[in-house]
């Protein structure tokens, strides 16, 4: 999954054009719940069950991305 | 009524090798649970009045809260991932003079001693003497203090009697149709009173409360997986995690694990799309139960079958009048007032305010009966009844929103906000936007030069230090100013409107089943 697959999957969770690939989850309106959907369309798109805590420890799209890309590998 | 601690003590003479708890594929059976609810009544020593217990996802946190009844004192849980001047708030307004901590080793706010359980889980399995006698207990004792928001940013304690726990949880049971062979999960947040509709019923029939680590992660496909391999026969989950649910299930392959054959769900209305895609799925063989009830009333005072075997005929449709919020409980009796709203009489009210005569007041009132005054709550809530009975809920006759299940009054975010040395004035709004709500903060800085941007990741940052995540908001916005109305007041919707003019409807504030929360960001 590209860092630009997860720009798009927080655009949609967000509901926002604005998202970067440096923006973060929480400061750009995320909350617990929201993170819920973003994890599930990863799960849906990689196969890869992220936690509420990863998106946490890695809450923009690059860092997501590559995470994504660490499990994987 | 049987008083709750009674009622283990009873369920543990008649299955004493009934499982309990499960926790990590371990289990605890009835004999041992109540071995160790003993010990820790003994520890903390008869009538120990309130006692703050620090939670912990495990089977300590219900020895903690069974211990504490047990003793005759009163539970009051209390977060520990809290920033600790929250805690130290919360500990306070509820007179906490002893902390018990469910994970050894977590930190206790400045000024408490925790009261020290070693070995909690790994007590000898040789008989500890009994108890202060439970069923002596005073239905009018309290039996635990639970927070509800407040404009003055200070916590309000709910203090709920015995009498209205016992009565709560007996219809509760009934409500559920439990039986020993049901494998409740426990899911809710352990600091709020839902997790109580999950651990009460269930220790007070003989079934199995189950503690999963994967349930807890976020992941909806987790969650799923966590319930299949442990058999979880009883849901109860927060509407709007319900419908995080519901649209992972429509858009993937998975199913809800069969081993299910109850969700219930509550703390705001719940979606008709979200229930048109559920009736969708494979779901006829689960009873879908939707609840209301404020903490207040103790836990749940309405409830209706929205889906499955329970539901009233094939025919039944929640989408034209609105979702129900359903009938009262056998032991709730329900007044419509004029303006609508719901006001809520018999033995499930709390005392009231801990400390807080006038709010009290203003909202427990005495109305003449026919046999005399009777104590009624008033809830804030408008509803309305559909003619085959059913209450809907209209919304709130005063500014109080939900966030994530958790009841917040705007003033406390705003009150928050306003301490702050660089804001002025703050005006907080709750959005509805498909199942969910959104707080939006506007901000008027003191200064007129100040930095937009640093402000706002200034404000974020320290809210996010001092307050629990519910109150801090989805978005803030720096304004020049607020709007007021002609009285001079602030005008939350107006200052939402002008600054936000392309808003979606402000929240149609929604129904609530006493707190709940996932999270604490």
């Amino acid at each position: 999954m590209s860092r630009d697959d997860m720009v798009e999957i927080f655009r949609r969770v967000l509901e926002t054009d604005s998202v970067s690939v440096d923006s973060d989850f929480f400061a750009s309106g995320g909350d617990s719940l929201l993170g819920t959907r973003v994890l599930s369309a990863v799960a849906r798109a990689e196969g890869v069950e992220l936690s509420f805590e990863d998106l946490i420890e890695a809450p923009t799209p690059a860092a997501l991305a590559d995470r994504v890309a660490s499990v994987t590998r | 009524m049987a008083d709750i601690v009674s009622a283990l003590l009873e369920v543990a003479r008649s299955c004493p090798e009934n499982r309990a708890v499960e926790y990590g594929g371990h289990g605890i059976s009835y004999a041992e649970l109540v071995r160790k609810v003993r010990a820790t009544a003994r520890e903390l020593g008869p009538a120990p009045g309130p006692v703050g217990v620090l939670t912990d996802r495990s089977p300590a946190t219900v020895v903690a809260l069974l211990g504490v009844l047990a003793a005759g004192g009163t539970y009051c849980p209390v977060d520990p991932a809290f920033p600790a001047a929250r805690q130290r708030a919360l500990l306070e307004a509820a007179g906490c003079a002893k902390v018990l901590v469910a994970r050894p080793g977590t930190p206790v706010p400045e000024g408490w001693e925790p009261v020290e359980l070693p070995g909690l889980l790994s007590l000898p399995d040789e008989e500890h003497p009994g108890p202060p006698a439970p069923e002596a207990a005073d239905a009018q004792a309290p039996a635990y203090t639970l927070f509800t928001s407040g404009s003055t940013g200070r916590p309000k304690p709910v203090l709920t009697p015995r009498g209205a726990i016992a009565a709560s949880v007996a219809s509760l049971r009934e409500l559920f149709a439990l039986t020993p062979a049901d494998r409740v999960l426990q899911f809710a947040s352990l600091n709020w009173d839902t997790c109580l509709e999950e651990i009460l019923p269930a220790l007070t029939t003989g079934a199995t409360l189950v503690f999963h680590d994967e349930a807890y992660t976020g992941s909806i496909p987790r969650l799923l997986r966590a319930v299949d391999a442990a058999g979880v026969t009883l849901l109860d989950l927060p509407t709007a995690f319900w419908h995080e649910l519901v649209r992972h299930l429509a858009q993937s392959e998975e199913q809800l694990p069969d081993s299910v054959r109850t969700v219930v769900i509550g703390g705001e209305a719940a979606g008709p799309a979200r229930l048109a895609e559920w009736r969708a799925l494979a779901t006829d063989r689960v009873r879908l139960i939707n609840t209301y009830g404020c903490t207040e009333t103790t836990l749940i005072t309405h409830a209706v079958d929205l889906h499955g075997p329970g539901a009233p005929g094939p025919g039944a449709w929640w989408g034209e009048h609105g979702v129900p919020i359903g009938k009262p409980l056998p032991h709730v009796t329900e007044a419509i007032g004029p303006d609508g709203e719901l006001s809520i009489a018999g033995p499930a009210l709390a005392t009231g305010y801990r400390n807080l005569p006038e709010v009290t007041a203003e909202r427990f009132v005495l109305r003449e009966g026919p046999h005399g005054p009777v104590r009624w709550f008033r809830t804030g809530d408008r509803v309305s009844r559909r003619p085959d009975g059913h209450l809907v809920h209209e919304g709130r006759l005063d500014a109080e929103i939900k966030v994530r299940g958790i009841r917040v009054d705007p003033g406390e975010i705003e009150t928050h906000l306003s301490a702050h040395p660089e804001v002025g004035v703050a005006a907080v709004v709750g959005t509805r936007t498909a199942d969910r709500t959104t707080v939006t903060a506007y901000v008027v800085p003191r200064r007129a030069d100040a930095d937009a941007a640093a402000l706002v990741r200034e404000v974020l940052r320290d809210l996010r230090a001092t307050v629990p995540g519910h109150l801090v908001p989805h978005r803030v916005t720096v304004v020049p100013e607020l709007v007021h109305t002609a009285g001079g007041k602030i005008d939350r919707l107006g200052t939402h409107r002008l600054h936000t003019p392309a808003a979606a409807a402000p929240a149609r504030t929604e129904h609530h089943n006493g707190p709940t929360e996932q999270d604490n960001r």
